[in-house]
């Protein structure tokens, strides 16, 4: 820990977590550490079958097994719990939503689908049970593959929607059909008249971010109390209030808990999961204590599963290097959909939104269709929605300066927005900062004429070296403009900030992180203002029965919009504190005339007049008498931030590879960056959310898979073949700094590390096709690997 | 069912289990010793799961805790001194070497035997040493930086120069 002066400077230090003392100790307390007495434990049936009809199930030898207490199968939910969709879980988007339960009901729709739910009193003897629970199937086709889903003869995997077709979308530019057919006429007009276009099928696999902690849920009822439920979720308030919605348990008896510790979520903790409803209702059905500890097996076969989308992306562009028109029309596997929230579709939606990224395009045309298959739903992954897109588009335009035999860099740097702020051709508004800056701090980085140089020279020794970059615009928190359409729920941050009569703050977030550190930036933040130390400070996040309400520990929404409702909440009590404290030192000032710093409230005017902060703070709490006219005691405040304006952050990045040309591996030589991240609170840990972003998204472009066989068998449900990146499969990062303040933040800072992966596939992929230059190797499919890097070149060689 | 003496975190249990009860869900269930994690599917993968038995790093979900009988296992909850964190642990924190901290557990007992055999590794070596613990957070670029950290603590605390 670096040593801190001034307690202002809390802000911007290399504090040491305020979590890391029980987590490197074993004192962390996760989901399945949580045992309330009498507790039962439950493993779910999951179908064997992508496609099938359930013919009949048999319960009895399970239920006959010593210690089980209870199975439940579909019928037990169809007219006992209300349906999905439901108001609170369904986008304010337009698309044939599934209609479902808990359980399987008549037919299974993917491998891995929950059929029934053993509850036992002791967790082996649930799973012996639940192995003895024999389900009849009667096979029906599999709908496997996107793009035949979506033609009129295939088989429906949801036959009361008519259709495979889920959701489908066009941002074209304008409200109506008139507006709309018009800007795609004069994007067809561009590509007509242009020097260079570049017209390929980009396609990015089934992968996403497994957490290292898989899901769970612990639930308990009472009659008085009525539900509690402890569930892996980054959205406690939304679960509640679906739990409330779907089982008509009244608001007020439903209490969801996220455990402080969660072992990460990176989206896949977000949505609202049919389990968590039939754990509930199975608690509240036997009024016993019943706890679902998801396996990775499970977890494998069920959620984590995103990016899977074909692109047919085309760019038109100047013979002088400006990028003029983008058109894209997107296909994605959506999966069955039946998740609470996201429905598989809200990723790809917003994924179309993102695809023009950082650059000035003159007009673009993109639409995409989602169709429904029998695989997992695509459930939510960081870098939402955006990674097949980024990595289309990155990979085009390097295809573009290739055609133009331009340096991809200079491509990239011409056509950059020049300032902001900017709305995109597909609408998206990009707040503040400064692209061009980020990228002229990158290419400071690295001395890319030497490189050239060095590439040339290895080249003559039979070595291939290779640079590719990429960039990319990120959401910082998500607006209530952009999240009510998207999800039906609000993007305001929220904090309650608490004093005690000892001086010691205590902060209420209803986000619930999963690893992020937020105790620790909170507590710096709160420091830095009120001038007192982050151990001053407590941060509780996540319980529904003490927080505000928060959307969830979702979109980078903790250093954008939960740090700006603290700060706010912070002020309003600095002015309560420095009016009461005026009048006891009986003159004429307000805030702006106090320093709150070193555990003292100064007057600026004259330094003799100070006052301890924690003496202030317990007067204004224990001892409110003689106060100012018309003010009472107590501090406590709840502020909301909301920016007018969707905000962002940028970054950009640099790979330099070694290709073996006759075996086709490839090794990273050097990975370095330049981020926006506006003011920092605690540089270790954006670093950490940089060097972790930029992790997952090399093990997802390059290793990580879910493959489907052509029965719609799950292929990859164990680490064995689902595999992620060890510390031996990557390179040591550098990340570099080129921040904008945000202007629209009480302190300058900007919501990280979301959006982070998306433009690793592009600068991966492009860094091994300038290494393959003299053999023109166009890579267009992901995942990267050194056998289709060995394909693609033979290929190229004849 | 079979009565098992294991010493664990230097004390001496004697319990009677299932044959087929895990190591891990003994250590979790039995003892309470939830520092211990699972995150993969029994199948010696993820390596949250990583004691020491006698000393040396195994994965106790690859393991039946019948396996432990007349054997010395170390968790996360003893690797602290009487003085409390040990050197490898207050590195994890001040390299921020975790973020959720769901794996560190097992990172910690795998390193912890790793530096007893390799007191001055090179990065490459720590990265090789780390192949059996998997870590979505952090991209493993401050965990090598803190094992490295360790590494150097742990020499110059045992030559004397720094205590």
């Amino acid at each position: 820990m670096s040593a801190v002066e001034n307690s202002a400077d809390w802000l911007g230090a290399r504090l040491a977590r305020k979590e890391d003392l029980r987590l490197v100790t074993g004192q962390g307390r996760y989901l399945a550490d949580i045992v309330l007495p009498g507790m039962l434990h439950a493993v779910f049936v999951r179908s064997e079958y992508a496609h099938a009809r359930i013919t009949g199930i048999d319960t009895s030898e399970a239920a006959a097994m010593p210690g089980v207490v209870a199975i439940f199968t579909g019928a037990d939910f169809k007219d006992t719990v209300k349906p999905m969709p439901q108001p609170v879980v369904k986008p304010n988007l337009p698309a044939r939503y599934p209609t479902f339960w808990p359980l399987a009901i008549e037919k299974v729709k993917f491998h891995g689908e929950p059929v029934a739910v053993v509850i036992a009193r002791d967790k082996y003897v649930a799973e012996d049970a639940a192995e003895c629970v024999y389900v009849d199937y009667e096979e029906l086709p599999v709908v496997r593959d996107p793009e035949q889903a979506l033609a009129a003869d295939s088989p429906l995997v949801h036959e009361e929607d008519g259709s495979n077709e889920i959701f489908a979308m066009t941002l074209t530019g304008g409200e109506t059909p008139e507006e709309q057919a018009a800007n795609a006429a004069a994007v067809e007009e561009i590509f007509q008249r242009a020097d260079v276009v570049v017209a390929e099928r980009f396609r990015c696999h089934r992968t996403g971010i497994t957490p290292m902690e898989p899901r769970g849920v612990l639930c308990d009822w009472n009659d008085s109390d009525g539900l509690t439920a402890w569930i892996t979720t980054q959205r406690p308030h939304i679960d509640r209030l679906a739990l409330s919605d779907l089982l008509e348990i009244p608001a007020e008896q439903v209490r969801v808990v996220a455990p402080r510790d969660q072992g990460g979520g990176f989206g896949v903790k977000a949505p609202f999961y049919r389990e968590n409803l039939a754990i509930a209702y199975a608690a509240k059905a036997l009024r016993r204590p019943v706890r679902w500890v998801e396996s990775r097996y499970e977890s494998l076969m069920n959620v984590g599963q995103e990016r899977d989308q074909i692109n047919d992306l085309e760019i038109a562009a100047s013979k002088d290097g400006k990028l003029l028109a983008v058109r894209n029309r997107g296909v994605a596997d959506n999966g069955v959909g039946t998740t609470g929230v996201y429905w598989g579709f809200v990723m790809p939606f917003l994924g179309a939104v993102e695809l023009p990224n950082a650059y000035t395009w003159e007009r673009g045309d993109v639409s995409l269709r989602c169709a429904t298959t029998n695989k997992a739903a695509l459930t939510p992954s960081r870098a939402f929605g955006h990674f097949p897109t980024r990595f289309a588009l990155e990979r085009a335009i390097d295809m573009v300066a290739h055609k133009l035999d331009m340096e991809p860099a200079e491509l990239r740097r011409r056509n950059l927005v020049p300032s902001l702020p900017y709305t995109s051709v597909t609408g998206e508004y990009y707040d503040s900062g400064d692209f061009v800056k980020v990228w002229d701090n990158l290419m400071a980085q690295v001395d890319l004429p030497a490189f050239r140089a060095e590439q040339a020279r290895a080249r003559e020794e039979g070595r291939y070296l290779g640079i590719g970059f990429a960039c990319g615009v990120e959401l910082s928190g998500v607006a209530s403009e952009l999240l009510v359409p998207m999800e039906n729920q609000p993007g305001y941050g929220a904090a309650t900030v608490r004093l005690d009569p000892r001086g010691k703050v205590y902060v209420f977030g209803g986000d619930a992180p999963g690893g992020q550190g937020h105790e620790t930036t909170t507590a710096q933040v709160v420091a830095s203002l009120f001038g007192i130390r982050p151990s001053d400070v407590v941060v509780t996040t996540g319980d529904t029965g003490t927080t505000p309400f928060g959307s969830g520990s979702i979109g980078a929404r903790a250093g954008s919009y939960f740090v700006s409702a603290v700060a706010k909440a912070c002020a309003e009590l600095k002015d309560k504190i420095t009016r009461i404290l005026a009048h006891d030192l009986q003159i004429e000032a307000s805030v702006q005339h106090f320093e709150f710093t070193n555990g003292e409230i100064i007057y600026l005017g004259d330094a003799a007049k100070r006052k301890p902060f924690t003496e202030v703070v317990e007067r204004i709490i224990m001892f409110p008498i003689n106060l100012p006219e018309d003010e009472v005691g107590g501090l406590e405040h709840t502020a909301f931030f909301e920016a007018a304006k969707p905000m962002i952050c940028f970054n950009a990045d640099c790979c330099i590879v070694e290709v073996d040309v006759e075996s086709g591996n490839f090794s990273i030589k050097r990975w370095v960056t330049s981020e926006d991240v506006g003011t920092v609170i605690n540089p270790n840990i954006v670093d950490g959310q940089m060097h972790g972003a930029i992790v997952q998204g090399l093990s997802n472009a390059m290793f990580e898979e879910f493959v489907y066989d052509e029965q719609g068998q799950q292929m990859s449900a164990d680490f064995e073949h689902y595999k992620l990146a060890t510390a031996a499969d990557v390179p040591d990062i550098e990340i570099t700094y080129a921040p904008t303040p945000c202007p629209h933040t009480p302190l300058g800072t900007r919501g990280i590390g979301e959006g982070r992966p998306s433009s690793v596939p592009g600068a991966l992929s492009n860094a091994v096709c300038d290494a393959l230059r003299p053999w023109g190797v166009e890579i267009t499919d992901l995942p990267l690997r050194p056998g289709s890097v060995w394909q693609k070149l033979r290929e190229a060689r004849g | 069912m079979k009565t098992i003496t294991v010493t664990v975190n230097g004390t001496s249990y004697e319990e009677s289990v299932p044959e087929r009860m895990l190591l891990v869900d003994f250590l979790r269930d039995r003892l309470a010793l939830t520092g211990t994690h699972v995150g993969c599917t029994y199948e010696g993968v993820c390596g949250a799961c990583t004691v020491h038995l006698d000393g040396e790093a195994v994965k106790s979900c690859m393991m039946l805790a019948v396996q432990a009988d007349g054997h010395a296992v170390t968790t996360v909850e003893g690797l602290a001194g009487a003085d409390g964190p040990g050197p490898l642990q207050r590195a994890f924190s001040n390299s921020h070497g975790l973020q959720c901290g769901f794996c560190t557990p097992g990172i910690l007992m795998n390193m912890s035997d790793f530096l007893a055999r390799h007191p001055d590794p090179s990065d490459e070596e720590i990265r090789s040493g780390l192949v059996g613990n998997l870590c979505r957070c952090t991209g493993y670029v401050h965990i090598v930086r803190a094992v490295r950290e360790a590494a150097r603590e742990m020499r110059e605390g045992a030559s004397g120069v720094q205590a």
